[in-house]
């Protein structure tokens, strides 16, 4: 073997030697596993919207940042999210886990989760129940799961892996979905609600992809809501989505819809106040757009929490 | 069918329009199967078509929407991912355009995508101390001829046979672009970062040669005799100070590495 290759290989039996030892070292973390704080009323970080944060001191709670975003040498990214970071909490928030892909995992993919979370110091991590992609190839697109005691097995595995790896109990949110498949063996709350017994992880319980997907396949909405384990819920996502009269589309680009916000509050009377979170990834309206719906979703909680409502986020 | 076989038919489907998956997909309440896994199979192309759109706005604007979106889905057929991150996905653009029919006939095009990745790159490219003039000035002026120096990290170089960078700054400034134009002698642009801005120009021949010889580490005096064979042996060191003065004032530099002294 040339030196080259000796070194090439002796680095990364190293690697692999301390991801090894730090998993060893987070088994005890993640067995503890303390529910996050309350973080109150939250936005996603979208670049449009920095300077306004930074010098308009919004009424936000906190924020939500796509890990993969910042998973970037230097530059502009960077700067932001160090100034971000100072001023309010964040939690991470990936799409390409591929938590339910049957391809090994990318394990520099998991470094750089790590390495970002030293630098943000997210109250927690979050990413989707789903595939992105096998055979090196990534779709990127959260692909749907056929709910059978196999995957549920391989999901649980990979689950207590990545829980080991990051020194946390992850979050996973429940995404989106436009088919079915004949062979799953329990409906997608079922399988979620198993998935959170047996790994301890949190759910990030996302408002508009249950209408999606609940429309979409024809199933009761409260259903799905009242499968969860209410103790697993620890985020909430409200976003808008695309009707196109016999599908509807988790778009992400339009303003929360009524459905979602009849939603939301079903879901709070039965989840009682989880931080709750406005997506916009496309057609991104002014900040101050953003913060008229999010008082909106604060005055919801209100109306549906009362007394049950924290008085301000517990968390700094 | 185990989750492993199912995961590769449903990436057949959306890759390779396989519809082996659709036998274990029902209709939905109110739409067909074929349809429903449709909605996968669109968003896989519309969504990498806005990464490339937004990866490379001059020149989508160049090709016109229609013709940029037909590019786009070219590359998508014949480049699946293979990032984590979405954020590389054109990085073989340029090379697309340079190799494949009917782009390749027209090097603007590959040339608009190399100069739009590398102020991508530099955007977000690492961060690094930046020296400066007064840096320089207070080394003592006996040492300078053994200084070497360290490009900046987002800094980089590459050649180009059009007028690309006035074609670029029209199209940004929202203006018509100037006809392209080749050029018989060989053209090169230099791309970095200063402070938060990505920002390029045009290089000249001697320039570039002094540029290249600098990051292997070439010693300020081999520089200066460098140029002084390229060109008039009398002004080769003023011209050598004029470019290594504008690489400090651009912000193009990191470290000087003094050879008795130690690295600023």
């Amino acid at each position: 073997m040339s030196d080259r290759k000796k070194g090439a290989a002796s680095g990364k039996s190293a690697r692999q030697e301390n991801r090894a030892a730090s998993r060893a070292a987070n088994r005890e973390a993640v067995k503890v596993g303390e529910r996050p704080p309350y973080l109150g009323f939250g936005l996603g970080l979208r670049p449009p919207h920095y300077r306004d944060i930074l010098d308009g001191n919004p009424n936000v709670d906190w924020f939500e940042v796509i890990s993969e975003n910042y998973m970037v040498a230097g530059g502009q990214p960077l700067a932001m999210l160090d100034q971000i970071v100072e001023r309010y909490p964040v939690v991470m928030h990936g799409v390409s886990l591929s938590i339910a892909s049957t391809a090994p995992f990318d394990e520099d993919y998991l470094d750089g989760l790590n390495k970002l979370a030293k630098r943000t110091q997210p109250k927690w991590i979050s990413d989707h129940l789903c595939w992105t992609g096998v055979h090196g190839v990534n779709l990127h697109d959260l692909l749907p799961i056929p709910y059978t005691c196999e995957a549920l097995d391989h999901v649980i595995s990979r689950v207590d892996y990545v829980q080991e790896r990051l020194g946390r109990r992850l979050c996973l949110e429940n995404v989106s979905t436009y088919v079915q498949f004949d062979q799953s063996e329990m409906m997608e709350w079922e399988f979620i609600a198993e998935l959170t017994r047996r790994t301890g992880c949190w759910l990030l319980f996302d408002v508009n992809n249950v209408y999606v997907s609940a429309f979409n396949h024809g199933y009761d909405a409260r259903a799905f809501l009242n499968g969860i384990p209410a103790d697993r819920v620890v985020q909430f996502h409200l976003a808008g989505h695309s009707d196109m009269e016999t599908y509807v589309v988790d778009t992400h680009d339009h303003p929360v819809r009524e459905e979602v916000w009849d939603l939301y509050t079903a879901a709070l009377e039965r989840f009682g106040p989880v931080s709750t979170m406005i997506e916009r990834d496309d057609d991104i309206p002014p900040l101050a757009d953003m913060l008229v719906e999010l008082d909106h979703a604060r005055a919801l909680a209100e109306r549906a929490l009362g007394s049950k409502r924290p008085a301000r986020p517990t968390a700094a | 069918m185990k989750l492993k076989d199912f995961q590769d038919k449903f990436q057949r489907a959306i890759l390779a329009g396989d519809d082996a998956v659709l036998k274990g997909i029902p209709d939905g309440p109110h739409e067909t199967k074929e349809n429903l896994l449709g909605i996968y199979r669109d968003a896989y192309v519309l969504r990498l078509i806005d990464v490339i759109a937004a990866d490379h706005e001059r020149l989508h604007t160049y090709l016109g929407d229609d013709s940029f979106r037909v590019m786009a889905r070219a590359y998508i057929a014949a480049n699946p991912s293979r990032h984590r991150n979405a954020r590389w996905f054109a990085q073989r653009l340029p090379e697309f355009l340079r190799s494949h029919a009917p782009y390749a006939k027209q090097p603007i095009l590959n040339e608009l995508a190399a100069l739009e990745r590398a102020l991508n790159d530099a955007f977000d490219g690492a961060d690094a101390p930046v020296v400066s003039m007064a840096d320089l000035a207070a080394l003592p002026p006996e040492i300078w001829g053994g200084i070497s120096f360290v490009p900046h990290p987002t800094a980089t170089c590459f050649e180009v046979s059009t007028n690309v960078g006035a074609i670029w700054t029209a199209l940004k400034a929202g203006n018509e672009p100037p006809p392209v134009h080749g050029s018989e002698t060989s053209r090169h642009i230099l791309v970095w970062r200063h402070e938060m801005t990505p920002l390029f120009r045009e290089m000249g021949a001697e320039e570039r040669m002094m540029w290249v010889e600098a990051g292997k580490g070439t010693r300020f005096a081999d520089l200066c005799t460098m140029l002084a064979v390229y060109n008039d042996p009398g002004s080769a060191p003023a011209r050598a100070a004029g470019f290594l003065k504008a690489w400090l004032d651009a912000g193009l530099l990191t470290r000087v590495v003094t050879e008795r002294i130690g690295a600023q």
